[in-house]
């Protein structure tokens, strides 16, 4: 999930492990009123914008290559283009639009569970995917056409 | 035709529709090609992004848990008197709970002692050592307060004391005890409560957008 909100492998282990100490430290803070998993995923978001927002003010991000893995041969360097082609566009996306974004598509979670974990009404929830999903519809129609 | 029903799209894509709005998008669904080749291209980037897969050479998961485990912030080992300080801050409150168990318990056995020496089965002993239970209605006049002030409570206290002999004494002190330990009590769950508020308040917890 912080892989997907940062789009550089080590901005995204640095910002989860950090937000794993956060949530250790804050421990006593947590209310079982509401899951543990969105509590951590709130503070997982936090901490995935403050990387984002401190790494932006020292280079730009969106000029940043996407890191490459040692691929098995079942990836094709089509596959691999079309996957950072698409997080790109993830990227680009505002980080409120983007947040939303992730924790529907990427961990599955429910309009309620990201209203909690995201602290925001439903209704803007719902607008913000919306959003979202129209402008990955633009910026992918590319490979869209080819599905 | 119905009206287009595509702002709902996403959400009966998602399963997040219910009741009758689920059925008005179906029905519409039925008859309107247009929101049909919609929903289809919205189940298309759905796809499109579920198949992306996480380009980035990601750390395996033991390193990652040992990493975290170094980064975790040591606590440092606290003196022997600021443990102690603490185990009897959170234990003052049944501190406070048996000193007002105390008090009652010698409040009651005063007043047994009192009413037996009253009765008479103390004989001359009860005369020599508490001249304050011959004094007649002292406590139906000190207790008369009707009309009564704020101001008039230390009057009556002194009267109880002046009058009121052991018997008078015995109540003085019991108020004033009660009154000490109710203090100290909210004075603890006072700073129990804000020591609290302090420890759940999160840094750095703001709201995403």
């Amino acid at each position: 999930m912080v892989y997907r909100m940062c789009g550089d492998a080590n901005l995204a282990e640095d910002a989860a492990q950090e937000a794993f100490i956060r949530a250790w430290q804050h421990l006593p803070s947590y209310r079982p009123r509401s899951p543990f998993r969105n509590w951590v995923y709130r503070i997982a978001t936090n901490v995935a914008l403050d990387a984002l927002r401190r790494e932006r003010e020292k280079v730009d991000i969106d000029a940043l290559p996407l890191a490459t893995s040692d691929e098995g041969p079942e990836t094709t360097v089509e596959g691999r283009e079309r996957g950072e082609r698409v997080q790109q566009a993830v990227l680009a996306l505002p980080p409120a639009s983007r947040a939303v974004l992730v924790l529907r598509e990427y961990e599955g979670l429910s309009y309620r569970e990201i209203a909690d974990t995201l602290g925001v009404p439903i209704g803007t929830v719902m607008s913000r995917l919306n959003y979202a999903r129209n402008r990955l519809r633009e910026s992918l129609a590319p490979y869209l056409e080819r599905l | 035709m119905t009206e287009h029903v595509t702002a709902w799209l996403g959400a009966y894509q998602d399963g997040e529709l219910w009741g009758r709005r689920l059925r008005q998008v179906e029905d519409h669904l039925a008859h309107c090609a247009m929101c049909r080749a919609e929903l289809e291209r919205l189940r298309a980037l759905a796809a499109l992004l579920q198949e992306s897969p996480v380009t980035g050479g990601l750390m395996p998961p033991e390193r990652f848990v040992a990493q975290v485990g170094l980064r975790l912030p040591r606590r440092p080992e606290r003196p022997a008197w600021q443990r102690t300080l603490e185990i009897g801050w959170q234990l003052a409150p049944l501190g406070l709970l048996g000193a007002w168990a105390f008090v009652q318990a010698v409040s009651v056995v005063t007043g047994v002692l009192l009413g037996a020496l009253r009765m008479g089965l103390g004989g001359d002993v009860a005369a020599r050592l508490l001249p304050g239970l011959q004094q007649g209605p002292w406590l139906a006049e000190t207790f008369n307060l009707s009309g009564a002030g704020l101001n008039d409570v230390g009057r009556i206290m002194l009267r109880l004391l002046s009058n009121g002999g052991p018997l008078g004494w015995g109540i003085t002190l019991n108020l004033v005890s009660l009154t000490v330990i109710g203090l100290l009590y909210w004075s603890w769950l006072g700073s129990w409560w804000a020591h609290r508020q302090v420890r759940t308040r999160l840094p750095g917890q703001q709201r995403i957008g």
